[in-house]
C-alpha cells in the first residue's frame, strides 16, 4: 500500500506540474508494480485533474494550465487503459460523448473546456473540433456509439445548426439514442426547450453537472 | 504592410497545429513576457496608475507579437512579421479616421490618456438580435441621439417571416440587403442620412452583399473584423478585409482578449492584448476595438477586466498612434440600473486610459430587441463626462459603482431589463415614464459619485 501510494502522489505530482512524461512513467510504474488499475486511474489521475478543474473554475489556474494537465492525466490514463485491456479488464466511462463546434462557426475555446472536464470527470470524449457539418457529427456519434451529442455555438447565426442535428436525427428515427447537450453564447434554456434538446448548460462545469446527474438518473 | 503580402503569408508560412500555436506560442511566450517585462497586477487595483508598466507592457505586446505571429485558421499557417515591418506598421499608423459624409462626417481620434478630447461613440444595438419589424425603428432612435458619432452594429436579423437564416444561404444574403438598406432608411429616418454605419453582417458574402453606396452601407461606413482569441484570424476576416480596403472603407477590427484563456492571468492576457492592437493594424485596421473579456464572467465589467482595459489601453494610448476604442459588454440588461452602473463604470475607466468607446449591449440578452437607445444616451454621456477626468478621480467612482454591482455578475441572475417596445412608447417613439425615470436616477447616482454629468 505504502509502494501504491507514494506511485499515487508521482501521479499526482506529474498533473500539478503538467507533465506528461511524468505521468506516462507513473502509469508505468503502476504496470509494473501490478497495482489495481482502477484505483490507480482513481486516485492518482482523476483526483487531482479534478482538483485542478476546480482551480481553474476559481481562476487560481488558466487555461493553459488545465490543457497541460489534462494532457497528462490523458498520457497516463492511456498506459493504464491499455494494460487493464491486456488484462482482460476495461476502464469504466461514465458515458461516451461526442462534442463539437457546429458548422459555419470556428470558435474552439469553450467547447475544448468542456471536453477536458468531461474527460476530467470519467468520460469517454471525441472532440470533434470546430465548424463540424451535422452530418458529421452524427456519423461521428454513431461510429463511436455514443451516448451523449454535445454541441456548442457562439454565434447566433449558427445556433440553428443544433436544431439541424436533432432534426436529421429525428428523420432518422435515432433521436431517442442520444443525450442532446447544446451551450454557447447566444444559446439559452428557451432555445434549448425550443429545438427540442435534452440539456443547456451555461458553461462547462455545468456541462460536467448536467450530465452527471442524467447518468446517475440512468444508473439507477 | 500591403494587404495582399499578408494573404500570401497567409497561404504559404509554417504549418502549425491551431494547439501548438495556442499553447507553445502564444500562452508560454505570454506568460514568460509577462514575466521578464514584469507585469503585475494586485488583484485591487481598478484603473492602472503605472505609466512605466504601461509602457512595458507596450513592449512585451510587440514582443509577443514578433515572436509568435499571427495563426491563420482555415490554412493553419503562420502569419510572421518582422521587426520592421512592425515598427513600419506602428510608425505610419493614422491618428485620425474621417467616417460617414457630407455634414454627417465626423472624425475618430488617436486619444492619450487622461486626453480632454472627447471619446468617439459608437452606439446601437451592437449585435442584439433585431427582429425585422422593429429594425428600422430602433436603430432610427438610436440615430436620433445627436451624442451618438456612429451607428453601431445595427443588430443580427436571424429570421424572416418566421424562418431561422442559414448561414451562407440565399436567405442569409437577402437578409443582408435588406440590412443595408434598413440601417440607411433608419439614419435617413433620423434626420441624419450620411451619418457613419459600422456594419456587421456576420458572413463575408452578406458583408458585400449589403454594400451600395445609395441605399446601403458605404465606403465612408466603417466595417468590423475580428480576430479571435488569441491572435488567430479565419478566411471570413481575410476575405472582408481584401473586399474593404480595396473597397476604401475604414477598417473596424475588433478582438477579445479572454482573461484565463491561453494568455493565462491578467498580466499574460495584457501582453497578449497589446500584441492584438498591433497584430489588427498590421492587418490594415484603422480603428481597433478590445473586448476585455473575462473567461469565467463571460463579460467585461468585472475587476479583472475593469484593470485589463486601463492597462491595454494605456499601453497603446502612450507607445502609438492606434486609434482604440472599448466594447462594453455586461451582466445587467437595459432596463435595469445595473446595466448603467456597470458600463459607466468600465467607460470611465477606458476613456481615462485613452480609449474610445462601443456599447453598451449586455452579455447574454434575452430574446430580440433587448437594447435601450436611452441608455446609450447615458452611456455617451458618461463617456463624454471622463474626458479630461484624471484616473485618481475616476478610480474611486469606479470602485463606488462596482461595489453596486459585484454581486451580480452571474449572467444568470442578473437582471432581466427589457425589450425595446416596453421601454419606449411605439406610437411616439420615447421612452416610458418608468424608463425614463431608471435613466434619471441613475443620471442623479453618477453626479453624486461625481461624474460630471450636465
Amino acid at each position: 500500500m505504502a509502494d501504491a501510494n507514494r506511485i499515487y502522489e508521482m501521479m499526482r505530482k506529474s498533473i500539478e506540474t503538467y507533465d506528461s512524461d511524468a505521468a506516462v512513467a507513473a502509469a508505468e510504474q503502476a504496470v509494473a508494480e501490478g497495482l489495481d488499475l482502477l484505483e490507480a486511474v482513481e486516485k492518482g489521475f482523476a483526483n487531482p485533474i479534478r482538483e485542478l478543474g476546480e482551480a481553474f473554475d476559481r481562476m487560481e489556474v488558466f487555461l493553459p494550465e488545465l490543457t497541460l494537465g489534462a494532457d497528462a492525466m490523458k498520457a497516463g490514463v492511456a498506459v493504464l487503459e491499455k494494460a487493464l485491456n491486456e488484462q482482460g479488464g476495461k476502464l469504466e466511462k461514465k458515458a461516451i460523448v461526442v462534442i463539437g463546434t457546429v458548422e459555419g462557426d470556428i470558435h474552439d475555446i469553450g467547447k475544448s473546456v468542456v471536453a477536458t472536464l468531461l474527460q476530467a470527470n470519467g468520460y469517454e470524449v471525441h472532440d470533434l473540433g470546430v465548424e463540424v457539418p451535422s452530418t458529421r457529427i452524427i456519423e461521428a456519434a454513431e461510429s463511436h456509439n455514443a451516448n451523449v451529442i454535445a454541441m456548442s455555438a457562439l454565434l447566433s447565426t449558427t445556433m440553428l445548426y443544433q436544431r439541424d442535428v436533432i432534426d436529421i436525427l429525428k428523420n432518422k428515427g435515432t433521436r431517442d439514442k442520444y443525450y442532446i447537450l447544446v451551450g454557447g453564447a447566444p444559446v439559452t434554456q428557451a432555445w434549448a426547450d425550443e429545438i427540442g434538446a435534452d440539456g443547456f448548460a451555461h458553461d462547462a462545469f455545468e456541462a460536467v453537472t448536467v450530465l452527471d446527474k442524467v447518468m446517475e438518473g440512468r444508473a439507477k | 504592410m500591403n494587404f495582399k503580402e499578408i494573404a500570401k503569408r497567409s497561404e504559404s508560412g509554417a504549418l502549425t497545429e491551431s494547439k501548438d500555436f495556442l499553447m507553445k506560442a502564444v500562452a508560454a511566450n505570454a506568460m514568460k513576457l509577462s514575466k521578464e517585462y514584469d507585469i503585475t497586477w494586485d488583484g485591487k487595483t481598478f484603473i492602472n496608475l503605472d505609466d512605466d508598466m504601461a509602457d512595458r507592457c507596450f513592449q512585451a505586446g510587440r514582443q509577443l507579437l514578433i515572436n509568435t505571429g499571427l495563426y491563420s485558421m482555415n490554412s493553419r499557417r503562420v502569419i510572421k512579421f518582422s521587426e520592421s515591418e512592425i515598427d513600419d506598421a506602428l510608425r505610419y499608423t493614422r491618428p485620425e479616421i474621417k467616417m460617414g459624409r457630407g455634414k454627417d462626417q465626423v472624425s475618430i481620434h488617436h486619444r492619450q490618456v487622461e486626453d480632454e478630447r472627447k471619446p468617439f461613440i459608437f452606439c446601437g444595438p451592437f449585435n442584439a438580435n433585431v427582429h425585422e419589424d422593429m429594425f428600422v425603428r430602433l436603430n432610427e432612435v438610436f440615430s436620433r441621439e445627436k451624442i451618438v458619432d456612429c451607428l453601431f452594429f445595427p443588430g443580427y436579423l436571424n429570421e424572416v417571416d418566421g424562418q431561422l437564416i442559414r448561414p451562407t444561404s440565399a436567405l442569409a444574403t437577402q437578409m443582408a440587403l435588406l440590412y443595408g438598406q434598413w440601417a440607411r432608411e433608419a439614419v435617413r429616418r433620423g434626420g441624419r442620412p450620411d451619418m457613419p454605419i459600422a456594419g456587421h453582417a456576420v458572413m463575408a458574402p452578406g458583408e458585400i452583399a449589403c454594400t451600395n453606396e445609395d441605399w446601403g452601407l458605404r465606403s465612408t461606413d466603417p466595417r468590423a473584423m475580428v480576430l479571435i482569441s488569441e491572435l488567430q484570424v479565419d478566411d471570413v476576416t481575410l476575405t472582408r478585409l481584401a473586399y474593404y480596403l480595396s473597397y476604401g472603407c475604414p477598417i473596424y477590427m475588433a478582438f477579445t482578449p479572454l482573461i484565463g484563456g491561453y494568455g493565462g492571468g491578467l498580466p499574460g492576457t495584457a501582453v497578449s492584448a497589446v500584441a492584438s492592437f498591433i497584430a489588427s493594424i498590421m492587418l490594415g485596421g484603422e480603428i481597433v476595438h478590445i473586448g476585455p473579456q473575462h473567461m469565467k464572467y463571460k463579460q467585461q465589467t468585472n475587476q479583472h477586466s475593469l484593470f485589463l482595459s486601463s492597462l491595454a489601453n494605456q499601453a497603446v494610448a502612450r507607445n502609438s498612434n492606434i486609434i482604440s476604442t472599448t466594447s462594453h459588454t455586461t451582466s445587467g440588461r437595459p432596463g435595469s440600473a445595473q446595466y448603467a452602473h456597470e458600463f459607466s463604470a468600465l467607460a470611465l475607466t477606458s476613456v481615462t486610459s485613452g480609449s474610445n468607446v462601443s456599447g453598451p449591449r449586455p452579455a447574454e440578452p434575452l430574446g430580440n430587441n433587448n437594447v435601450s437607445p436611452l441608455m446609450g444616451k447615458l452611456f455617451a454621456e458618461v463617456a463624454h463626462a471622463a474626458a479630461g477626468m484624471s484616473r485618481d478621480a475616476a478610480t474611486p467612482i469606479v470602485e463606488a459603482l462596482y461595489a453596486k454591482y459585484k454581486d451580480h455578475l452571474d449572467l444568470e441572475n442578473a437582471p432581466k431589463g427589457q425589450p425595446f417596445e416596453e421601454l419606449y412608447d411605439l406610437s411616439t417613439l420615447t421612452p416610458t415614464a418608468e424608463h425614463q425615470a431608471v435613466y434619471d436616477q441613475v443620471k442623479e447616482e453618477l453626479v453624486k459619485l461625481g461624474v460630471p454629468l450636465t
